[in-house]
């Protein structure tokens, strides 16, 4: 009832705002109108009549030139291996860190929480040699495994920040109440603290996978054998010295871009699911 | 759970093998010339349709008939990928055995000049590789040991070459009544033919090389093989205020005065540039032979193209380099392959498919425009009129001379402060080069 009173009352701002927001939709989906227009277009199509014309011909070459190229089913694999790795894994060390550091509260925890998101603030620009030559070193250069390990860390450093700041929050009295049925660390940690930050954790999870996906730089400089290199490193396989082809790489885009966006759809239900089941307790 | 057992196998072993590795410090056990490898790990990064990619796909094919047994492992590369970490990739053992690699002083001078490239000096000479190519096409296939292009030891070797011309659209010089102009004269007379018509001559692209390239092709047409040493190689000090450079500067302002390059083209590039004379818009553009094999794809209209009238030297160089890594474990199967790619058959096929061969016969080709092609760059080749290009000679140029070339279309800045702001840095940068 409250809710209902609540909406007359602002009326006709509620408009502009329902206006506002669908304009900055609209102005978001803009360069997906024209990636999609441009995928189905002939490379002399393109050239001839511009990027903002309409395609003459349903043009499905490019989506098909990519796809054979690159070999995008491994490429897809190796991302989603990386990419589903670092979410599980980074989701896992932040919990742990931020346990210690949230509710631990170990001493001199604002300067570890500083270190950890200097990795995170550090350009990928200035790590990128010592972490080459240390994979060189260990034997893991151009293996799918060093990628992991990296983005782990490098995610888990900005999990452990949310995490701690999040559960330096957390009541007290709850952790008390489980300290005096005789609860152990670990207890605690998995009984009482996992449940109640499982929308958050979700939440990291599909960033963590998100972002991973999307890296470039990391996994062009360690991933150097076509067996084992990610979407975004192929899709930068059809920028050449001085040419580019639009349509191509419009279509590669594309095709690049399904696997993220229905991960995240599929993802969408439980998190929401997960947020009403917090919001229960 | 193999792979942490792996991991902590492999970060045991790091921690014995750095300490030993790094002692001994060289990259030796990689060499040999390798002549019982079974294995050529081959990469290079020419899309599958271009005149290259067609070419080195049927080396490829002779090389494994001539050598069975051995299996190439072909994988074509992101452009990228190499240009970033090409150092770094063969610097490990996962690199290559032979890849194509970027010409200059900071791609292949400086790999060579780290050791990370072997020294081809010998095998040109035994297979007379040195013959096939003409002297300004050397220059870039050999570096110093500072990694200075131009004399020394063999790094690379060549395959094809590229050059800058004036393409035009014969179509719409016919429909505007303008005669194809065939010297610098009669060129500026058509641009202001075509400006009396309201058209824009010329298409540029500021944010972009075609700027500092059509600069440069202003410059030379006032310039001699002296001046390019001087420019390109640090033989002498190079006056920005005084011509050649003055010249073409002045000239592009003048041009850009006269209207026969658009002020709004500062901000556009190279592909806005091509796209429209792609699309007919543009009568004119003056542009490298990279454009080539897509304007043959693309263009509807009747096209065709002529070395800059009156210039005997021109911008353009040799292509991308074959080179062979210090770490390769294939080596004599990798110059093999070199060897084939200049075979006079691999040559002409670059030649029919759009590209422009390094060691081609004329009369080999079939279609008449692209012979036309070859013809121009065997002509400039031979009175060894390749002059490079202007962002070569120090690292970091080519930045300056775009913002250099905008403020000169866009009218913000005069020739000389022009000029003035491009001379610096390259002063600056060639003091840090050669240490004079």
């Amino acid at each position: 009832m409250a809710v209902t009173l609540d909406r007359r009352h602002r009326g006709a701002s509620r408009w502009v705002v329902l206006a506002l927001v669908t304009l900055g939709a609209l102005v978001m989906l803009v360069p997906f109108a024209f990636m999609l227009l441009n995928a189905f277009k002939s490379p002399g199509d393109y050239s001839s009549a511009g990027p903002l014309s309409w395609p003459s011909e349903f043009y499905l070459k490019g989506l098909t030139t990519y796809w054979n190229e690159v070999n995008f089913p491994l490429k897809l694999w190796n991302s989603a291996v990386i990419a589903g790795s670092v979410a599980v894994l980074g989701v896992v060390v932040s919990l742990l860190n931020a346990y210690a550091l949230g509710i631990g509260r170990v001493r001199g925890r604002l300067w570890i929480v500083g270190l950890f998101l200097l990795a995170n603030m550090l350009p990928q620009e200035a790590l990128i040699y010592p972490l080459y030559y240390v994979a060189k070193e260990v034997g893991l250069y151009n293996t799918r495994l060093v990628v992991i390990i990296i983005f782990t860390v490098i995610q888990s450093a900005f999990g452990t920040y949310l995490l701690a700041s999040v559960m330096s929050t957390f009541p007290r009295s709850l952790l008390e109440a489980a300290a005096l049925d005789g609860a152990g660390k670990w207890t605690v940690l998995w009984r009482v603290v996992f449940p109640n930050l499982r929308p958050t954790l979700a939440v990291l999870l599909v960033f963590f996978f998100i972002w991973t996906w999307n890296e470039f730089l990391i996994p062009l400089v360690m991933l150097i054998d076509n067996s084992t290199q990610t979407i975004p490193v192929a899709l930068a396989s059809l920028q050449g010295d001085r040419l580019m082809d639009a349509p191509t790489t419009n279509a590669g885009a594309l095709i690049s871009l399904v696997p993220a966006v229905l991960f995240f759809l599929i993802f969408q239900r439980t998190l929401s699911r997960g947020i009403t089941a917090g919001a229960e307790k | 759970m193999g792979r942490f057992r792996k991991l902590g196998v492999a970060v045991a072993l790091a921690a014995i093998t750095a300490t030993t590795l790094t002692a001994c410090g060289g990259n030796d056990e990689g060499g040999g010339d390798g002549s019982d490898a079974k294995v050529l790990k081959l990469w290079h990064y020419e899309s599958a349709n271009s005149a290259m990619g067609i070419a080195w796909d049927k080396a490829i094919e002779t090389f494994k008939t001539e050598h069975p047994g051995v299996e190439v492992q072909f994988e074509r590369k992101a452009f990228e990928q190499i240009q970033q970490n090409a150092g770094m990739i063969i610097n490990s053992s996962e690199g290559p055995d032979i890849m194509e690699y970027n010409k200059g002083n900071a791609t292949a001078g400086l790999l060579s000049s780290q050791g990370l490239l072997t020294d081809l000096t010998e095998e040109t000479e035994k297979r007379g590789w040195d013959k096939k190519l003409s002297s300004s096409l050397q220059t870039t296939a050999r570096y110093s040991d500072k990694g200075v292009m131009g004399e020394g030891n063999w790094y690379g070797v060549p395959n094809y070459g590229e050059y800058v011309m004036v393409y035009y659209n014969k179509d719409l010089f016919d429909k505007n009544g303008i005669a194809v102009p065939t010297s610098y004269d009669e060129l500026t007379k058509a641009m202001d033919q075509f400006v009396a018509k309201g058209i824009t001559p010329l298409a540029e692209a500021g944010a972009e090389y075609p700027a500092g390239q059509l600069f440069y092709q202003l410059a030379l047409s006032k310039a001699d093989r002296a001046f390019v040493d001087n420019y390109q190689l640090y033989k002498n000090p190079v006056d920005f205020a005084a011509d050649p450079l003055k010249y073409g500067a002045e000239t592009f302002a003048d041009w850009v005065g006269k209207g026969y390059v658009a002020k709004d083209s500062a901000s556009l590039k190279a592909e806005d540039m091509g796209v429209s004379f792609i699309s007919g818009k543009a009568p004119m553009i003056v542009s490298g032979s990279w454009w080539y094999g897509r304007f043959k794809d693309e263009i509807k209209f009747n096209w065709d193209s002529f070395l800059f009238p009156g210039n005997k030297l021109n911008a353009g160089s040799s292509g991308n380099l074959w080179v062979v890594p210090t770490n390769s474990k294939a080596k004599s199967l990798a110059y093999d392959f070199i060897d084939i790619t200049l075979r006079p058959e691999i040559q002409a096929l670059i030649g029919n498919n759009g590209g422009v061969p390094v060691a081609a016969d004329a009369t080999q080709i079939t279609d008449p425009k692209d012979k036309k092609l070859i013809e121009n760059f065997n002509t400039i080749s031979q009175q060894d009129g390749l002059a490079f290009y202007p962002d070569w000679p120090v690292p970091g140029y080519y930045d300056v001379l775009v913002s250099g070339f905008q403020s000169l279309i866009n009218g913000s800045k005069k020739p000389a402060e022009v000029l003035d702001t491009i001379g610096k840095p390259y002063a600056d940068g060639v003091k840090e080069i050669t240490g004079k």
